[in-house]
């Protein structure tokens, strides 16, 4: 093994990385808000990436727009499947499990409602900043990946700031500590629900918008990318979004490394084992009880 | 100020509150006693809204509320100090209190308004806390950071459900201190609890309550002697 092709890895690893903790914290966020872990989370991205594409190929406007349009979508998503079915399935009395097993179901229907309407054909958004690359020490950044970086990473600190600053992020975390608390001193606790999926769906569109032009754009794509931000979240602690991108540049290297290191088929097989391993001995995540506060 | 009538709630179609008739004025301390399970918690979700009425009505200031939802009874000058108190433990002391502030300031601008100063002087150890987690603080400190909470909330009437149960006799002074100070600026009180000795002292009068009814109202005088009238203790306390 070179060292160029260590640090090709290495960049790989850091981009996918960063793929995974936008997803991871898309779930985190959700989860933050309403203690409900969302199964279709992966689902936000695939609308927001294929919402972008149809705005980009078939308007032929500009990526700005679509990026925008996409992570609008992802938010449209997010609020309509809090309103029409997390809503009512919690005014009848559900308990956890029900949401997980309603947002599961959600996420595959959408998948199927994507195999029928548009196929089976993949389809790919163009890169921000072109197709072109950066060349460091010997190896390749593609420029759309450095933006991917620097826009998620604007992303998590933006965050970060909202729930520690805004009135309303801490109402939103009030609210999923303790609803009655929440509710006595004056926070509508379903609007604020509401607006952690709204939050999440935003966050899920961006990802799919910013993962397009590297992945191919897919009806499996939710699934793929839900179960790696799930991986992230969980790694990082899920009461945390920004312990979803330790848990995402984490899974993401192992992956990469170990693409290097064994082969391509056993990248998934490595990484889950040392994710168990992790948890094993870090069952708080890898930020520790900390994280559990931390924003 | 606050009248309940003929109010019935329960949980699951059981009911709890059977058709319960009271009311507090404007500027009094009103004790509500009775033994477990006589629906004395049930009452306070049914008034600050976290419980549906099944019938009858609440109303302030001649105002039906019963149909509000809890987070805006709240700007009616109603707080309230749940059991458990309902805190926000994962958040910092400063944290409560400014997001109950925060929600307070577009309440009523006619009613007194708390400042954090004012419910730091009330309580002066919050102001050596305030960047503390609140889930590290003790039950006594805890139970004032709730009460403080709802003062930010600029209540004309404060509902406290049960504030003195687990804590130590020391913190039980502090807190009736702090009930007395706020008697002194004209905050009407509705206090729950089984503590009669406490009540006695921080109330001007009583209702009794039992399996879900008010089954004797106990006038100023009356209640002051309560801690001497062996049957009703016994009646409706089981003490």
């Amino acid at each position: 093994m070179n060292g160029t092709l260590l640090l090709q890895s290495v960049i790989v690893g850091i981009t996918n990385g960063f793929v995974y903790a936008l997803v991871g914290l898309g779930i985190a966020v959700v989860f933050r808000g309403t203690r409900i872990i969302n199964a279709m989370q992966g689902e936000f991205s695939l609308v927001g990436g294929l919402v972008a594409f149809v705005v980009v190929e078939s308007l032929g406007w500009p990526l700005a727009v679509a990026t925008v349009a996409g992570v609008l979508a992802g938010g449209v998503l997010g609020f309509a499947m809090e309103w029409l079915l997390v809503r009512p399935t919690r005014r009848r009395g559900a308990g956890e499990e029900s949401y997980l097993l309603l947002t599961l179901g959600v996420a595959f229907a959408i998948s199927a409602a994507v195999l029928y309407f548009i196929g089976r054909d993949t389809r790919s958004l163009p890169g921000i900043g072109g197709e072109g690359s950066a060349v460091l020490f010997d190896a390749a950044v593609r420029y759309h990946a450095m933006w991917l970086v620097i826009l998620s990473s604007a992303v998590m600190l933006l965050l970060r700031l909202f729930y520690d600053r805004t009135r309303i992020g801490l109402s939103m975390m009030a609210a999923s500590i303790d609803e009655d608390g929440a509710a006595t001193i004056g926070i509508d606790v379903p609007l604020m629900r509401s607006l952690s999926f709204l939050l999440g769906g935003l966050v899920g569109g961006l990802a799919g918008v910013l993962v397009s032009p590297l992945i191919t754009i897919h009806y499996e794509m939710g699934l793929l990318l839900t179960l790696k931000g799930f991986a992230a979240a969980i790694l990082g602690g899920l009461l945390n979004p920004f312990g979803a991108v330790i848990g995402g540049l984490t899974l993401g290297l192992i992956e990469s490394l170990a693409v290097l290191t064994v082969s391509s088929g056993y990248k998934d097989v490595i990484a889950m084992t040392l994710l168990i391993v992790i948890m094993i001995f870090l069952p708080n995540g890898m930020l520790g009880r900390g994280s559990r506060k931390g924003g | 100020m606050l009248r309940a009538e003929a109010i019935e709630a329960g949980y699951g179609g059981l009911p709890v509150l059977k058709g319960l008739t009271f009311g507090i004025e404007r500027n009094e301390a009103v004790a509500l006693i009775g033994a477990n399970g006589a629906g004395k918690s049930t009452l306070v979700r049914a008034l600050c809204g976290l419980l549906p009425l099944t019938a009858g009505r609440i109303l302030q200031d001649g105002r039906e509320i019963q149909r509000l939802p809890a987070h805006q009874r709240t700007r009616h000058g109603i707080a309230v100090v749940l059991e458990s108190r309902h805190l926000f433990g994962e958040l910092s002391v400063r944290h409560n209190l400014e997001l109950a502030a925060a929600h307070g300031e577009r309440h009523g601008a006619a009613r007194r308004k708390f400042r954090m100063d004012d419910v730091i002087g009330l309580f002066p150890f919050l102001g050596g806390r305030l960047d503390a987690s609140v889930q590290l603080l003790s039950g006594g400190e805890q139970q004032m950071v709730a009460i403080a909470r709802a003062l930010l909330l600029h209540p004309e009437l404060l509902i406290l459900d049960e504030p003195s149960t687990g804590l130590s006799p020391k913190v039980v002074r502090e807190i009736v201190g702090a009930l007395a100070t706020l008697r002194s600026a004209g905050m009407s009180i509705l206090l729950v609890e089984q503590n009669v000795a406490l009540a006695v002292e921080a109330a001007d009068r009583a209702y009794v309550m039992s399996l879900g009814l008010i089954v004797q109202e106990l006038d100023a005088a009356a209640w002051k002697g309560v801690l001497d009238d062996e049957a009703l203790l016994q009646a409706y306390l089981g003490s």
